[in-house]
């Protein structure tokens, strides 16, 4: 019976159990005296081993039936965390999750799974003691049904329906919502015989009223009869059963979540993106035709766009822990490896990104990660040394700000030595040779030069250089910033800013010459007026000095290349991102809009100040000038 | 449909080159649209029109080809939107008339050979067509430098 179109779903469903199992394995590690954790690790377990069960992996299966094992031991003996236990349950989990990823790609044989496996029996053994060592037994899908626990629940699926047994267990999962499913008849092994019929029964350990269990049985589609506690319930036909499953608002149940595949996210924004545009030119069609009826229809269509708009990119909008939750797991083995103390905390996890940027967010920040515990954090002793804990700490902090989320990666460790960077940069001819000393702008262009840093050249953050580049090209691309603070013996800090969300954006929509250009409004402070304003010149560079601050101007005319003079005054629009500040000097502002950002394949030589383009009202693109880019 | 040996060819005419893209590259004909430039990228690019929602890279068929600049009084031409290295991405070519469909056998194609006023490396083949020569162009070959990467 061909399951892969489960296997998605199951892959998706294994990776978040698993991440859970390292959360639990992180917290009882911390505190190993206490069993709730246990617990929990069961649970996941037990699940990923049911559904691999049902899939057919079985290695997936066998891994964790063993696993499943221990932990019943360990949970039933309320025993404390050792460092043996906790190893041996990090190596099952990872064995676990290399099994899932392989079995889903058809790949499952290329595992060798039996050091593990060994390993885990021998610690079930010897948990159990001699006199309860009795071998362990064959992978059972479910435990055998306990004769007259809960009510019994006959399912009876339609005769035509496809995958009846991805049916059958969807109506298990769901009923497992209700309570406790024991007894399976036949066992869950069997729904993926071709034998199949879709009749099968399951006790159900739960005081919902038939109907609710008939409801949510149903709920999971092509079920023809539910009969509850031998109460035989009979679906007039597809429209009885479509109203018995339908009305899902009678009953609310607290946070319903469906899977939505992102590729579908992905078009319903391409497709409010076209209505935006199309909005935007019935507007200025509308503002024409001065005709009250065509305003009103102009404006409520803007309005539902507008609603739309902001649905679609809240269904998008996804908590930063989805990509944070991995890397407490990640920065204890490192340290572990390391033979350095790391406390490590992660802040703000509920903060929420588009998902689309969220998923290019991984690897820069485990490259940071990876420098904070590598280079950063001191080993033990030279923090004694240095009258420090012995203990470093490492913070992961999302903080919203304005139209963007600051990530920050920051440990209190050595820090970074200047003298050390600036000489080798010296050299290297990468800042004026008479240079005194680095801002913290300038060590980061150093650093952030692909293979700047070599091991016996700056031995005291050696390596640095490596992540960095990668993470500042990663996070540039996606309209973003990083920012670098480093004191030497404190520590150091990095600041990624992104914006929230990359599909729409408000912008300030500039003219140069007979040219528009979009800058999106998550990175200007505020707008001054070239001409009245006096400037300056600081460090070779025009500026203006704006609330005591120099302000680096960037006379956009002349920078795109475009003919003719400006007018004597024009606007000076002032982006800040982080630290930095630049002034960017347009011919005109000819308003703010919603934009919608699109791609586009730069030609060669395109300056790179670019980060996409849009169509403008008119049809006519105009492109995106990047913050980063100008800053 | 497509016999074998049976090349479909879109005749046009860039300056006083009559030249042919395969049909099967070509995923649209459009009007001239304006095209908003893109700062930095070089002359032969005339910039980034909208196709229905999504943005092409046009680049200008005149000077890709060497050919004179259209006199002011020509029509306003027309847009070839092609598929560039094997479909991957999309790139519009102006051109100042489309000539003609054809269907030709592939003999009838002569291998690339050198025509005066154009680089031998841009010619896939030469046809002819009521009598006149015309260049096969590769317009992967033309085209594909243009884009950055």
């Amino acid at each position: 019976m061909d399951l892969s179109q489960y296997a998605e779903l199951f892959l998706a469903e294994s990776r978040e159990h698993l991440s859970a199992c390292n959360q639990l394995l992180l917290e009882w590690e911390r505190t190993p005296a206490n069993p709730a954790p246990v617990g929990g690790l069961f649970r996941a377990v037990h699940t990923v081993k049911g559904m691999a069960a049902t899939m057919g992996y079985a290695r997936v299966t066998d891994i964790a039936h063993r696993t499943e094992n221990l932990l019943d031991l360990l949970r039933r003996g309320s025993r404390p965390a050792t460092d043996e236990l906790l190893q041996l349950l990090f190596r099952a989990r990872d064995a676990l999750e290399t099994a899932v990823e392989l079995s889903v790609v058809g790949r499952e044989d290329e595992l060798d799974v039996a050091e593990v496996v060994a390993d885990l029996e021998g610690a079930a053994a010897h948990l159990a003691g001699p006199a309860r060592s009795a071998p362990v037994a064959a992978p059972a899908v479910e435990p055998a049904a306990a004769p007259g626990g809960g009510r019994l629940v006959q399912v009876t699926l339609r005769a035509e329906a496809p995958l009846k047994g991805g049916r059958a267990l969807l109506v298990l999962k769901r009923a497992q919502g209700l309570g406790a499913v024991q007894g399976v008849t036949p066992p869950q092994a069997a729904f993926e015989s071709d034998d199949f019929d879709g009749r099968f029964s399951f006790r159900l350990d739960s005081s919902a009223a038939a109907a609710e269990i008939e409801r949510v049985a149903r709920g999971a589609g092509d079920v023809e009869h539910v009969s509850v506690g031998g109460e035989e319930r009979r679906a007039a036909g597809p429209r009885a059963a479509a109203a018995a499953g339908a009305p899902p608002e009678a009953t609310p149940e607290k946070g319903r979540h469906i899977r939505v595949d992102l590729r579908r996210l992905d078009e319903l924004m391409d497709l409010i993106g076209e209505l935006v545009t199309v909005r935007g030119r019935l507007n200025e069609l509308a503002a024409a035709r001065r005709d009250p009826a065509v305003d009103d229809v102009a404006i409520q269509i803007s309005r539902l766009s507008a609603d739309l708009q902001a649905g679609i990119i809240q269904a998008r909008m996804t908590p930063v822990w989805q990509v944070f939750d991995r890397f407490p797991r990640l920065v204890r083995d490192l340290a572990r490896e390391l033979d350095k103390q790391v406390t490590f905390r992660v802040e703000g996890k509920e903060i929420e990104l588009d998902r689309a940027i969220l998923d290019e967010l991984g690897d820069p920040l485990l490259h940071l990660l990876r420098n904070a515990v590598d280079h950063g954090i001191e080993t033990p002793a030279e923090r004694r040394r240095r009258g420090k804990q012995p203990e470093g700490e490492i913070v992961l902090a999302a903080v919203r700000e304005r139209a963007s989320v600051a990530i920050s990666v920051s440990d209190d460790g050595r820090g970074i030595d200047r003298a050390r960077i600036l000489d080798r940069a010296r050299r290297e001819g990468l800042v004026d040779p008479h240079a005194e000393a680095l801002s913290d702008d300038q060590l980061l262009r150093v650093l952030a030069r692909p293979g700047f840093s070599t091991a016996d050249a700056v031995t005291s953050v050696s390596g640095r250089g490596v992540g960095i580049d990668v993470a500042v090209t990663r996070i540039r691309a996606l309209g973003g910033s990083i920012d670098i603070r480093s004191e030497v013996g404190k520590g150091t800090s990095f600041v990624l800013r992104l914006p929230v969300t990359l599909a729409i954006v408000r912008a300030l929509i500039a003219g140069v010459g007979r040219e528009r250009y979009a800058l999106p409004l998550t990175y200007v402070a505020e707008t001054v007026e070239f001409g009245v304003q006096p400037t300056t010149i600081v460090e070779g560079r025009e500026a203006i000095v704006l609330h005591d601050r120099v302000v680096p101007l960037v006379h956009l005319r002349r920078m795109l290349g475009v003919s003719g003079d400006a007018p004597p005054r024009c606007p000076i629009i002032v982006l800040e991102m982080g630290e930095r500040r630049s002034g960017i000097v347009v011919d005109g502002m000819l308003g703010q809009q919603e934009i919608v950002v699109k791609g586009f394949d730069p030609p060669q030589g395109t300056l790179p100040v670019f980060s996409g383009a849009t169509i403008m009202g008119d049809g006519i693109p105009a492109l995106i000038l990047d913050a980063g880019g100008l800053v | 449909m497509s016999d074998a040996g049976v090349v479909r060819l879109l005749v046009f005419r860039v300056g006083n080159l009559v030249c042919a893209a395969e049909a099967e590259r070509v995923r649209e004909i459009l009007p001239r649209l304006a095209p908003t430039r893109i700062p930095g990228a070089p002359p032969v690019v005339a910039g980034l029109v909208n196709v229905r929602g999504t943005l092409v890279t046009v680049v200008e068929g005149w000077r890709a080809l060497r050919q004179p600049e259209p006199p002011g009084d020509a029509g306003p031409g027309t847009t070839v939107v092609l598929e560039v290295g094997r479909g991957k991405k999309v790139l519009g070519f102006t051109v100042d008339e489309v000539v003609d469909l054809l269907s030709v056998g592939g003999e009838t194609l002569e291998r690339r050979q050198a025509l005066p006023g154009i680089d031998p490396t841009l010619v896939r083949a030469v046809g002819r067509r009521a009598g006149q020569l015309f260049v096969v162009l590769d317009t992967d070959a033309l085209l594909t430098p243009i884009l950055s990467s």
